[in-house]
């Protein structure tokens, strides 16, 4: 038993030494289904994500509630008396416990009789009085929820921009500050398709998520990077092999703390970083563990080949 | 081990790590204070005339002026002291106690009016205009009549105790100041029709600060913001006040507008050079005081201003073709036939004689005047000295350069915010909990584990206290940004932990040569993450500033100063 198991893994480790060319396959072939989703969710409706409230313009309802409730009859219940507008309702959960219900609702927020309307409907569907519960209500003009969406795409191009630059700057070679910046756009691309195909919405605070994803997926690579291209103990393996030890640790914590704030918070705000966070980061798993070190290791073959040896 | 811990101790970094936490945990300050704190007096209630000030809104949280008993009975909560109040009878006496002082309230009466089927004859005064020839000349004469017309009568209904006009909420126990999101209140995002300079936004921004004091809200932020598309934004946010209060507030643009005949001869601002305000030339009118008129008493104010020669030659001209109104009693004449009439936001607040003797005079002195009323003596003369600071204020600061159109309005309900306080701190406690769980699986050791746990825990300590320093709102936004510097931080205790411990290969290099060698991996993390996070700073409104801006501070502090303590503390027990 204990040699079948060194037996396979020593395969495994095989295959993950000699092939990696054919394994680099795997992170470009899921990169590949990832831009294919986000094209077909553009060609389906227009938009490369499920843009929510505050990225689209509208109004949130959030009600303490504690029953738990047919969410799906809820909705159907506001829409119908909102037959053009997008309508999503989700309850608040903390701990597991349901603790309040959000109404989203792409409804003009400046005009007073809709949102009564929104009111009543949420009262009626609820059955309990709005007038004794303390309620939230967010309003975002349509307006805002555009510019912001693309203010939001400028700042994260530009972050990506300089995040290249302190890269390139740092290694001054191509091929390895390129592989870095592929790694961190894989990942994001990946986790965008996800949160589509989970048909979950984006908002301000997504935004913020897929920023702190570059921070969290640059660091694995920069510390192989560094690893293989600057240090000189052991063979390049040797330092792959370290560099995995220390990455992997990097990442478990980080999917490990994120997957617990996801399961405790109750804000939805917070639910949503963390999902797109846990996301990119099982994908930033292999795209610099197989990708990443795919690419050096292309680097490093070509250069012998010109007979520089790192 | 002694000498181990001696060397640790001794260590500048490891005692800068000491001195931030200290300073940070002063500036937290954790306090046990009990009662409630002020967070607004309402103008002309029964809380601002007993002399209870408005806080002013740069105190830290925990020195802010605390309702400790009223009338002897110890006030716990919002409840206890809305319950207790609610009990108290109109025009009673009663004694607050605050951290402060003490204060004697009498509560006043809320009144309604309303309007009986019933009329009423009332007397009212017109001009009527004739020509006459006297002496071979035709002149134009004003005739003042006095006629009777039927009004319908009103009724003032007592509908119990008004409320004393206090703001409150549970006292603060440490200097943390929750954001909107956690504590509850309304954010709004307005944008101004035209854009603005710089000098007309500030100038909006103590206009709107002015006005927002006056009506008891005092935990005000006002804040300018912009996007990378050039939009201009005022952000406005307030604790504890509801949405509906600050739309009107705000959607009001402030426009002072005084008119002759309906002509305008100067606006509030640029046309009035001084607005006096001191004691001796502003204030209640001494020749006619205050009055009783029915159930409530009214009182008339006036200050002088000083207008610019500009609007003093607009008013010559203006008055110069005016006919002089002759005093129906003693046939002196008096007054001119149009009064000066002033506009707050084209509505008609009040209307001036003029003196006959200004008639085409291009005076630049004028004196202002206007009214307040009031259920007694005392309501009406504060009611009037408000409408008058309020008057003031319009005419100094001029109106809102500009109309505000509201873009964004959250209203945080505090009772989910509340929640939400308790759930992130036990969201960030367990996420802390679970990362110290992976790291004891990983290394085995505790000596590596409780350090990784104990930097953690102090880099949210530091956080904490440089918000609380430098007084900045911890909201959801904040709290993420939080999780992300301690994210990036345990990775680079990692990285340190695994660049000094490699095993025998690495013996070639000291220790200082280990230590050098992880932190250029840490710091090129640390700037990839800092150069993405910049761009967020100038995007959308600064909507998600907090969060990058915690974050950058967070992954700063971490770099500087807990990094260096960690790789201290492994470099002395474990070498």
């Amino acid at each position: 038993m204990e040699e079948e198991k060194k037996g396979l893994l020593k395969t495994l480790f095989d295959i993950y030494d000699k092939k990696y060319k054919v394994l680099l396959l795997i992170p470009l072939l899921i990169l590949i289904l990832s831009l294919i989703q986000i094209g077909y969710q553009v060609y389906k409706t227009g938009d490369f994500a499920k843009r929510d409230v505050s990225l689209k313009g509208g109004v949130t309802l959030t009600v303490p509630f504690d029953q738990s409730v047919d969410i799906d009859k809820i909705e159907s219940g506001i829409y119908s008396r909102f037959p053009n507008n997008d309508v999503n309702v989700r309850t608040l959960r903390s701990a597991g416990t349901i603790v309040g219900v959000i109404a989203e609702i792409d409804i003009d927020g400046n005009d007073k009789e809709e949102i009564q309307k929104l009111l009543n409907a949420v009262q009626d569907e609820l059955g309990i009085d709005l007038s004794k519960v303390d309620y939230g209500i967010e309003v975002v003009g349509s307006s805002l929820g555009a510019s912001f969406f693309k203010e939001s795409l400028i700042a994260m191009a530009v972050a990506f921009l300089f995040m290249g630059l302190v890269v390139f700057i740092y290694f001054r070679t191509f091929i390895p500050s390129a592989a870095i910046i592929l790694a961190a756009f894989s990942d994001m691309v990946f986790a965008l398709a996800a949160m589509n195909l989970l048909g979950a919405r984006i908002g301000t605070a997504g935004i913020a998520a897929f920023l702190m994803l570059i921070g969290y997926s640059v660091d694995t690579d920069i510390l192989l990077t560094v690893r293989v291209l600057k240090r000189k103990e052991g063979t390049i393996m040797d330092r792959i092999i370290s560099s995995i030890k220390t990455g992997m640790t990097e990442t478990l914590t980080a999917i490990v703390a994120v997957t617990v704030a996801m399961l405790v918070t109750q804000s939805e705000v917070i639910r949503q970083i963390m999902l797109i966070l846990l996301l990119g980061l099982i994908a930033d798993i292999f795209n610099t563990w197989i990708q990443n070190v795919g690419l050096l290791r292309l680097y490093i073959e070509r250069k012998a080949k010109k007979g520089i040896s790192i | 081990m002694n000498y181990k811990l001696r060397r640790l101790i001794t260590n500048w970094r490891v005692i800068l790590l000491a001195a931030f936490i200290i300073i940070s945990v002063i500036a937290i300050h954790p306090t046990m204070k009990q009662g409630l704190a002020i967070r607004g007096v309402l103008a002309n209630s029964s809380a601002s005339i007993a002399g209870i000030p408005q806080p002013k809104p740069n105190v830290q949280p925990v020195a802010r002026e605390r309702i400790i008993s009223i009338n002897n009975q110890r006030i716990n909560d919002v409840e206890e002291y809305y319950q207790y109040l609610s009990a108290i009878p109109p025009n009673k006496s009663i004694q607050i106690i605050t951290s402060k002082g003490a204060y004697r309230l009498i509560t006043l009466e809320k009144f309604e009016t309303v309007q009986l089927n019933e009329t009423e004859e009332k007397n009212v005064t017109d001009v009527k205009q004739y020509n006459e020839s006297i002496n071979g000349t035709t002149q134009i004469i004003n005739e003042t009549i006095t006629k009777k017309i039927l009004v319908p009568k009103t009724k003032q209904i007592s509908k119990g105790t008004h409320d004393i006009g206090l703001r409150v909420y549970d006292a603060p126990k440490n200097n943390i100041r929750k954001g909107l999101d956690l504590q509850g209140g309304t954010r709004i995002l307005l944008q101004p029709e035209i854009k603005l300079t710089q000098n007309d936004i500030s100038i909006l921004m103590d206009n709107m600060k002015e006005r927002l004091n006056v009506y008891g809200l005092s935990d005000i932020v006002i804040r300018e913001a912009g996007d990378l598309s050039q939009n201009q934004y005022v952000v406005v946010e307030i604790a504890g006040a509801t949405e509906e209060e600050i739309r009107d507030l705000l959607a009001k643009q402030g426009k002072f507008e005084a008119k002759i005949a309906n002509k305008t001869v100067f606006r509030g601002g640029n046309d009035i050079v001084y607005v006096a305000r001191s004691a001796t030339e502003a204030g209640i009118d001494p020749s006619t005081g205050c009055s009783p008129s029915g159930p409530q008493w009214f009182c008339r104010f006036r200050f002088a201003i000083t207008l610019s020669q500009g609007a003093a030659q607009r008013q010559a001209e203006t008055t110069k073709d005016l006919a002089v109104v002759y005093d129906p009693e003693t046939r002196r004449s008096e007054y001119l036939s149009e009064k000066l009439e002033l506009y707050l936001d084209d509505k008609k607040v009040d209307e001036l004689n003029i003196g006959a003797d200004l008639k085409g005079q291009a005076v630049t002195q004028i004196s202002i005047s206007g009214s307040g009323a009031g259920a007694n003596k005392q309501d009406a003369i504060s009611n009037s000295l408000q409408n008058m600071k309020r008057l003031q204020t319009i005419l100094i600061t001029g109106s809102l350069p500009v109309k505000l159109n509201i873009v964004k309005t959250d209203a945080i309900s505090p009772v989910l915010g509340e929640g939400f306080v308790n759930n992130a701190i036990l969201m960030s406690l367990l996420a802390i909990v679970a990362v110290a769980i992976v790291i004891a699986i990983r290394y085995r050791r505790l000596l590596i584990t409780i350090p990784i746990f104990i930097t953690m825990l102090s880099e949210v300590i530091i956080l904490l206290g440089v918000a609380a320093f430098i007084g900045w709102n911890i909201d959801l936004a904040a709290i993420a940004g939080i999780l992300v510097a301690i994210g990036t931080g345990v990775d680079d205790q990692i990285v340190i932990t695994d660049e000094t411990l490699k095993g025998e290969t690495a013996t070639v290099y000291n220790w200082k040569e280990k230590v050098r060698r992880a932190f250029v991996i840490i710091m090129l993390a640390y700037l990839t993450v800092v150069v993405a996070m910049i761009p967020l700073i100038f995007a959308g409104a600064g909507l998600l500033k907090g969060f990058a801006i915690t974050t950058i501070i967070g992954v700063t502090i971490g770099v500087f100063v807990t990094r260096p303590a960690y790789s201290a503390f492994i470099e002395v027990m474990l070498k």
